[in-house]
């Protein structure tokens, strides 16, 4: 799984040496295409519980079942599996969060909000390749040897604490339980190192396996509220600046500069175009204006139609509605029209701002033309009762 | 000894006021803090525990459980604050303001809705927003529809309306299928009578 909070645990640790990157054999996967669990217990147990947890995911209602951003997602996991591809089913998830997942089983979440986070499809197929990294070093099958033998541990920790104070508590095994939740620090460093890899392999640009990592210390840095810091049980995984850093000395050592021309990047851009209302408006959702205002800003960089991108700074600025900000609003929704083909809520949402300011005659105009776009707008009952005040 | 058996007796007596707390909602007319609404059938009042966020002089009110329909309503909202209470520090829940329009009521709900079953664990979109009158006060009710992971998909209205800048907001949902229709009109009727208290 791929973490996205920042530790400083991680500084020790490449300081001393992480076993990964001390390795002198290049790392390559344990186990061949196609690969099925035959003689251990405890695997096929855990395969067992994961296809429930798949039957599970399979009617979920988050799940984007749209052919074009399933299809997208879906080239880029081949072909960065490249034998591997049919190992994997790709789950397309609706939410908003930075976030990817891999099971032993091959079941592979992608969450939409890794596809408004990346500013190339590369970015997309390094976090893809980071996940493929974990399930060909059966990472989620160490962790569950792992977790027996630390709950093995806490349960005689926890006997030890009854026999000296005759109290009974869980803590050793909910210690063990807290510290393999998540991968180790040590797999998710041998994720990074493979996966890029074989990003590369795939004729990716090896470069996009930091510079996603570089987006999110950005986003970060512009949230107006950050998010909580990691407790103590899930600080194992390499801080998000140290894994941007070792992976860009890593890519630049083995691969040289990044000399690649900035160049559209279509494919993306055709989802982004295609879906943006629905992408976005999840993101505004969260009500999280810095790092909306962030992706904007990435979004009208990479050349998302303006009209989009700037309809939805409209809507940030709107709903921020700090000082200043119901002006930026108007020239943002005045910026979407100007750019042509709108959506039809940004005639509606300047009507309400010059409702809120009071020119009822601006803002009946624009209702006019919003129920001239879309004259069966669900809410024309709410529009046409401030059309005959 | 004796301070074991004492301990064990306090917890009992603590856990045994945990389990019990719903109470029957008689039909009738029922002031929720300064809002009265009218009921034509009986409801389930929840005990706080059972809301989660839930505001100090909200109610939620249900008739099959929570996890199938509920009646939420949450009075007097100060301009300024969140619907729902949370004391995580990075929640970002949103905020009433007292110049609210519409629309803005309509974002203010839907983002609280996410926050509310969980950021990233619900899509939720509102449509059909409509003007309503909550007796002396103008005000808007709306469709709601939450898609929710692992979980029934949850359809809903709901009204609002602002009286002495302070927001009066109640919301239904009810899992699809069957339980969103079975309550809907009887919690519509609910949510359409609501007045202030005083004015009555």
């Amino acid at each position: 799984m791929i973490h996205r909070l920042p530790t400083a645990l991680v500084l020790v640790m490449l300081l001393c040496g992480s076993p990964a990157l001390a390795e002198k054999e290049p790392l390559d996967h344990k186990i061949p295409p196609g690969y099925v669990p035959e003689e251990a217990r405890d695997e096929q147990g855990l395969w067992m519980e994961f296809e429930e947890m798949e039957r599970t995911l399979n009617k979920s209602a988050l799940l984007v079942r749209d052919a074009d951003i399933n299809n997208y997602i879906t080239e880029i996991v081949c072909r960065v599996a490249a034998a591997y591809c049919n190992d994997f089913r790709v789950y397309v998830i609706r939410n908003p969060g930075f976030n990817a997942s891999m099971t032993a089983t091959g079941m592979m979440q992608i969450w939409t909000g890794l596809i408004i986070r990346a500013n190339s499809t590369d970015e997309i197929a390094a976090v893809v390749g980071h996940e493929i990294a974990h399930y060909t070093r059966l990472h989620s099958l160490q962790r569950l040897r792992d977790m027996k033998k630390k709950l093995a541990a806490g349960s005689v920790f926890d006997l030890a604490v009854i026999l000296a104070t005759g109290y009974s508590t869980p803590l050793g095994q909910m210690t063990a339980m807290m510290s393999v939740l998540s991968f180790s620090r040590e797999q998710e460093t041998e994720a990074d190192l493979l996966g890029t890899r074989i990003l590369a392999e795939a004729s990716y640009n090896p470069h996009a396996s930091y510079k996603v990592w570089q987006r999110i210390i950005a986003e970060e840095e512009a949230a107006a509220v950050k998010r909580r810091k990691p407790s103590a049980f899930s600080q194992t995984h390499p801080a998000t600046q140290q894994r941007a850093s070792y992976l860009e000395s890593l890519v630049v050592s083995t691969y040289g500069e990044d000399d690649a021309e900035s160049v559209a990047d279509e494919k993306l851009l055709a989802i982004l175009n295609n879906h943006y209302l629905f992408l976005m408006e999840d993101q505004l959702d969260t009500n999280r204006f810095g790092r909306t205002k962030e992706l904007l800003e990435r979004h009208r960089e990479i050349g998302v139609e303006p009209s989009l991108v700037y309809y939805f700074y409209g809507e940030m600025f709107r709903q921020r509605n700090e000082e200043g900000d119901m002006q930026l609003a108007m020239d943002s929704y005045l910026h979407s029209i100007e750019a042509g083909a709108p959506p039809p809520d940004a005639f509606k949402s300047l009507g309400y701002l010059h409702l809120k300011s009071g020119d009822n005659t601006a803002a009946q105009i624009q209702f006019r033309k919003y129920l001239e776009i879309d004259p069966t707008a669900d809410d024309r009952a709410m529009i046409e009762f401030y059309l005959e005040e | 000894m004796n301070k074991r058996i004492l301990f064990l007796a306090t917890t009992f007596f603590m856990l045994g006021g945990c389990v019990t707390g719903y109470t029957l909602v008689e039909p009738g007319q029922h002031s929720i803090d300064t809002m009265t609404v009218n009921a034509s059938s009986g409801w389930n009042l929840a005990p706080g525990y059972a809301s989660v966020g839930k505001r100090k002089t909200a109610q939620t009110w249900t008739q099959d459980g929570l996890l199938l329909d509920r009646l939420v309503f949450i009075p007097a909202v100060p301009d300024g604050q969140p619907l729902l209470i949370s004391r995580a520090k990075d929640a970002a829940l949103p905020v009433f303001r007292k110049d609210m329009l519409p629309n803005e009521l309509e974002e203010l709900v839907e983002s609280t809705i996410v926050k509310y079953f969980g950021e990233g664990q619900a899509a939720v979109s509102t449509s059909k927003l409509r003007p309503h009158r909550f007796g002396d006060h103008r005000g808007v009710m709306f469709d709601i529809s939450a898609e929710v992971t692992e979980s029934p998909t949850y359809n809903g209205i709901v009204g609002a309306f602002i009286a002495n800048d302070e927001l009066y907001i109640m919301w239904y949902f009810g899992a699809e299928p069957y339980y969103y229709d079975k309550h809907l009109a009887d919690a519509e009727a609910i949510i359409s009578s609501a007045t202030l208290a005083a004015l009555n």
